[in-house]
């Protein structure tokens, strides 16, 4: 069967929309800012990521993060008054899950959805300079290198006994980093030459195959976050 | 332009590269080329071969330009690519004229999927994205890469990531191609593949520049081949004097020899004491990815016990994996394993079963030589770890880091502390991948050493040298795989 290649394949929105929803995300959600009165704008941006979990068919991840998210949301409602210390410090730690969940999760939805083709185009497109651009792609790139390593060395470990509830439990972090560290250091400078004798350099013109636009979606999630940030203005400087 | 070198009917015939007496050196103590003196015409297809370390990969890099551009050094001399001083122009202008497929696949992708890597040049050289598609689509219909296309390149075996990184060179509109030890990852069928690729680029009149050491698979198609030895050129052989060389001769000058066949028809030179006979047997395995149909299904294997066991098979037909499951890494699949009235799960294998990865790099966790062979024994034992590093020649090394070391030493650190833990059985996956002749040797004499002492080995591999030195059984992997995974490979 003859191949054709589809140069419109490409995931719900836009890069450029997703950058402004994860921007909109940390201001809302981790910053917390505007508070009671962003209370309705607030419930939507924590439950939208796993929204776009489930449209790219991440069912398992999506329900995951809900549990979770639910789970410490509660658990920390309950551990409001009269703690140990202990108590205390997992009230806290789990406070702190549930403003950075749903950004994480968004955060994974945009380098797993992103290529890194569009996402220098649409960059571009921003007039943003390649000497930002290109580095940041090149820690998109590296995050699934740094995932398999990693797992690779964990395996290592397991095999030679040395685990967490074993002997040598407090070596075991410091014996997983020197590996990690050391291999990811050898991929970067492979990665980096490889990418250089293909002609990636700053300050050139570059295509993409890559057909970007707005659709439909990205008006949605654009009104979404433009309009959070209007509220929060009205109710920091009107009333 | 290139100077004009002459005329064949109506085609002008170039000069593509020149080395004019070039010398460089990575550190100051060692020159790794020394006057290096090299004209190579347009349409050439050049092997430049010798062991490792010789200076090869050195060459080939100031062609592509990592040297002096990438790679810092003091270089003299001149290297003119395409009509070009190489060092005076930028890496980007280089790399519209240079393509160069490296040889480990796991590092040379900028894109995480297939389809955006085989545009990725094209992209930086700015061409329109309607002359990228088409281009696209004649590379993936001529080499049929349908299947690949649109795929994570982190779910792509070794040899398939190999072939998307001959294909996103293919796909560019360079004139010289070069190719870093593209074999090292390879199996007999990755192999042929690779022949295809290289036909398609002398089809279309490219410079072909190849560094490597298994060197017979290339006998049809190159124009000469260059020997090297410490940073010289010392020999240069026509394709017909290269082709008449004896199996001894080239691995006299360091080379593999191996003649392309298939690895299930070796047959076995180690010379065979008889073991005692006994056998462990390996009772239901199976293993398959989330949510697809089985990789492999086991459902009894007799493994003999103190043999070095060669288990093969194609690339992607699940070795590596067999090797995991069979020392408990693998949570998901519940294969026991009988020895004598023992059966051993998951976490017994884990603790009974050594492995010596094929990245030794994963494995190698402290900060000498001598504490990593002492994280492995049950007691600490300092006079012992030192006796199994004297065996294997690391006793020098004993305060050095382990990742300072090279390759093979690091290969025998890891082998060190198996022994220092005491298993009886030890697994190797690929331990001979990208090594020449000689180094190839050092792994056979070790494996047989630890037969010697009552080890029961067991390797993956495809090296074919490998498995006639060292293996005193081979085990086809083939007869275990799916219909399904039968079916992929045709």
């Amino acid at each position: 069967m003859e191949y054709r290649l589809d140069r419109n394949v490409h995931s719900l929105l836009d890069p450029r929309t997703k950058l402004l929803l994860l921007f909109t995300s940390s201001v809302f959600v981790v910053g917390n800012a505007g508070e009671k009165q962003m209370i309705v704008f607030y419930w939507i941006l924590v439950y939208l990521p796993v929204f776009l979990l489930f449209i790219e068919k991440e069912w398992k991840a999506g329900f995951v993060a809900i549990a979770v998210y639910i789970g410490s949301f509660y658990a920390q409602l309950a551990l409001r008054h009269d703690l140990t210390a202990l108590e205390s410090a997992l009230a806290l730690m789990l406070y702190i899950i549930t403003k950075i969940l749903p950004t994480v999760i968004l955060a994974r939805y945009i380098v797993k959805t992103t290529k890194v083709s569009e996402f220098l185009a649409a960059m571009n497109r921003l007039h943003v300079t390649d000497k930002l651009t290109i580095p940041v792609s090149v820690i998109f790139r590296f995050f699934p290198t740094v995932v398999e390593e990693a797992k690779s060395i964990n395996d290592a470990m397991r095999m030679r006994g040395i685990e967490m509830g074993a002997k040598k439990a407090t070596e075991a972090v410091e014996y997983r980093m020197v590996p990690l560290i050391a291999s990811c250091s050898i991929i970067g400078e492979e990665l980096s030459a490889a990418a250089m004798t293909r002609g990636l350099d700053v300050g050139k013109k570059r295509s993409c195959i890559w057909n970007i636009r707005f659709g439909l979606f990205d008006f949605i999630i654009i009104a979404l976050c433009l309009s959070c940030f209007i509220w929060w203005g009205i109710g920091r400087f009107f009333i | 332009m290139p100077e004009l070198l002459y005329l064949v009917g109506d085609r002008k015939v170039f000069y593509m590269i020149v080395f004019d007496n070039v010398s460089f050196q990575y550190t100051k103590e060692q020159e790794s080329l020394k006057n290096i003196a090299l004209t190579i015409n347009e349409g050439e297809v050049v092997l430049v071969c010798g062991p490792s370390g010789c200076g090869k990969s050195t060459l080939v890099r100031c062609v592509n330009g990592l040297i002096p551009h990438f790679y810092q050094g003091r270089m003299t001399g001149c290297v003119t690519v395409s009509g070009t001083d190489a060092s005076k122009t930028t890496l980007r202008k280089l790399s519209k004229h240079v393509g160069t497929v490296f040889q480990n696949p796991r590092s040379q992708f900028f894109n995480v999927d297939t389809t955006s890597e085989l545009a990725f040049g094209c992209e930086n050289f700015g061409l329109l994205p309607e002359d990228i598609e088409q281009r696209i689509n004649s590379v993936v219909n001529r080499h049929d890469l349908g299947k690949l296309m649109d795929r994570s390149i982190f779910k792509l075996s070794g040899g398939e990531k190999q072939k998307i990184a001959c294909a996103s060179i293919a796909v560019e509109p360079v004139d010289i191609v070069i190719l870093d030890e593209p074999s090292a990852n390879l199996d007999y069928t990755g192999i042929c593949e690779l022949q295809r690729m290289i036909e398609g680029w002398i089809e279309d009149h490219k410079t072909i520049l190849i560094a490597e050491h298994r060197i017979s698979y290339l006998f049809p198609y190159i124009t000469r081949a260059l020997l090297m030895n410490n940073g010289e050129i010392i020999k240069e052989f026509t394709a017909k004097e290269i082709r008449s060389l004896s199996e001894d001769e080239l691995q006299g000058l360091g080379l593999r020899a191996e003649r392309m066949q298939d690895p299930t028809d070796v047959k076995l030179t180690a010379d065979n004491k008889k073991s005692n006979g006994d056998k462990m047997i390996l009772l239901n395995m199976t293993y398959s990815y989330k949510g697809e149909k089985p990789v492999f299904n086991i459902p009894q294997m007799e493994i003999p016990m103190g043999e070095i066991i060669g288990i093969t098979g194609a690339n992607g037909a699940g070795k590596s994996t067999f090797l995991r499951c069979l020392c408990g890494m693998e949570r998901s699949c519940k294969a026991m394993l009988k020895i004598g009235n023992e059966l051993w799960n998951n976490k017994m294998r884990r603790r009974k079963i050594y492995m010596v990865m094929q990245d030794v790099n994963h494995q190698l966790f402290t900060d000498s030589v001598l504490e990593e062979v002492m994280i492995s024994q049950e007691a600490e034992d300092k006079t012992e770890a030192l006796d199994i590093l004297e065996t294997l020649d690391l006793k020098e090394y004993a305060d050095r880091h382990p990742l300072s070391l090279s390759g093979g030493q690091k290969q025998r650190v890891a082998v060190a502390s198996a022994i220092a833990s005491g298993r009886s059985i030890i697994l190797f996956d690929e331990p001979t991948s990208g090594l020449d002749y000689s180094h190839m040797l050092q792994v056979s004499e070790l494996l047989k050493k630890l037969r010697d002492n009552g080890k029961t080995v067991i390797i993956v591999t495809h090296d074919i040298e490998l498995i006639q030195n060292a293996c005193t059984v081979v085990i086809p992997f083939m007869q275990y795989t799916t219909e399904t995974q039968k079916e992929s490979e045709v």
